[in-house]
């Protein structure tokens, strides 16, 4: 068992400085980090003492500023789920946060904890890549402000420094004609890590012409990525199924061209497909 | 923090889970461990009105928090309506997933009194339960639900 220190921060300045001295590992939700200590994980057999930071009500905030929205990093996937605004300017990230765990989990599990643990079965993350979500880190030495899709080197791994912490997430809103969709692929309703997700967003203009597409899918390439081929097939054009289709195959294909043949490609490549074509519809407004 | 509308003071060891505490500090042993990684909600509490796995949360960070447990829910001798209906509908079998349940129902209704069977099922995702089938739990909330006037 590892025995480790707590200490408490009562604000962020207090939390950035404890940081760097203590090398310690940032505590919010613990819907993670619990469990990779209780699992013994590897990494954190040194581990000498944790930074409770869930009391900082600062960091826990979602609002609107002209056209972005900017999330603190502690808001928890309850609160994204339940929050109008999100739902209302970003349904896609609502609905991902209410697939999460359970209710337990999401009560304590927070957007910043999530992004840090950079699952790639996460499902807070596709909507936000889709969303070309910025995150802002603060340390000692400051703060900076970077593309979300930048911190990603590998599964489970960011380059965030460790003395980093991730203060908030912000994105510019979608235009009004912009739908969303997310679906989640687990081995049960609940209580699922995604096999396989993905979030897309297609905005339809006036003349009927997709003007607006974004595919993120999840569980599918080594970072997170958006599907760039994809959705420059569907721009200018107007939706149809046959269209959408050719869409889900290359992203179906893009994941082969990242990842190559596995084990579980005769799986995933149909069904990825069928995922991001049902995604697509279910934006585009077609069940 | 409090417990069960009780102030508590304790010494805790800075890496103990809030569930070690309540049960062996606290002698509060309706909380179980069912798997200890937050996947089976039999750890479940009442912290601060939502309803959390104990099995992830650190004592040490509870300071000032109010705590309800399975052993909060009923008033002295008096069950708590959802206890009456648990044991009126069959919803307690070998009982280990029960304090965990209940308060999952208790945290649902406390937000939404009249809850259909499909939000009642999202209440409980979060609670395992190996023995019933969940039928005669949802069966039990939802007849709690339909009983509810004002507040539970």
């Amino acid at each position: 068992m590892i025995m480790y220190n707590y200490l408490r921060p009562d604000t962020i300045e207090e939390a950035c400085q404890l940081l760097a001295q203590s090398k310690g590992k940032i505590l919010a939700g613990g819907t993670d980090l619990m469990v990779q200590i209780r699992a013994q994980e590897e990494k954190l057999q040194d581990l000498k003492c944790v930074l409770d930071i869930n009391q900082l009500k600062e960091l826990n905030y979602i609002k609107k500023e002209d056209d972005h929205i900017y999330i603190g990093g502690l808001t928890t996937h309850h609160e994204l789920q339940e929050s109008e605004l999100i739902q209302r300017e970003a349904f896609f990230l609502s609905q991902a946060a209410s697939t999460v765990g359970s209710p337990q989990i999401r009560n304590r599990g927070t957007l910043g904890g999530s992004i840090c643990n950079a699952s790639p079965a996460a499902d807070l993350i596709p909507p936000l890549i889709a969303l070309n979500a910025d995150i802002k880190l603060r340390s000692i030495r400051g703060e900076r402000k970077l593309p979300l899709i930048s911190i990603f080197t590998k599964p489970y791994c960011t380059n965030i420094e460790s003395d980093e912490i991730l203060v908030e997430i912000s994105f510019k809103i979608l235009s009004e004609t912009t739908k969303t969709a997310f679906i989640k692929l687990g081995r049960r309703k609940a209580l699922a890590i995604a096999r396989m997700n993905i979030a897309v967003a297609l905005g339809i203009g006036d003349d009927g012409c997709i003007e607006e597409a974004r595919i993120a899918p999840g569980s599918v390439f080594p970072t997170p990525d958006r599907v760039k081929v994809a959705e420059k097939i569907l721009l200018n054009k107007k939706p149809t199924s046959e269209l959408i289709a050719q869409a889900s195959k290359l992203v179906s294909e893009e994941m082969i061209n990242r990842t190559g043949i596995r084990w579980s490609t005769e799986y995933k490549r149909p069904v990825i497909e069928t995922l991001a074509n049902r995604a697509l519809k279910q934006a585009w407004g077609v069940e | 923090m409090t417990v069960n509308s009780r102030p508590i003071t304790v010494s805790v060891k800075p890496y103990a889970r809030l569930i070690d505490v309540l049960r062996n500090e606290l002698d509060l042993t309706g909380t179980k461990e069912g798997c200890g990684v937050g996947e089976c909600g039999a750890c479940t509490v009442i912290i601060d009105d939502r309803n959390v796995n104990s099995c992830l949360v650190l004592a040490a960070s509870m300071e000032g928090k109010e705590i309800i447990t399975i052993e909060g829910l009923a008033d002295e001798e008096k069950l708590h309506p959802l206890q009456d209906a648990f044991i009126k509908h069959n919803a307690v079998q070998c009982g280990f997933c029960t304090p965990g349940l209940l308060l999952s129902a208790k945290s649902l209704l406390d937000k939404n009194s009249k809850p259909t069977r499909d939000e009642i099922k999202v209440a409980i995702s979060g609670n395992m339960c190996r023995c019933t089938g969940y039928e005669q739990v949802i069966d039990a909330i939802e007849e709690v639900g339909s009983k509810a006037k004002n507040d539970i």
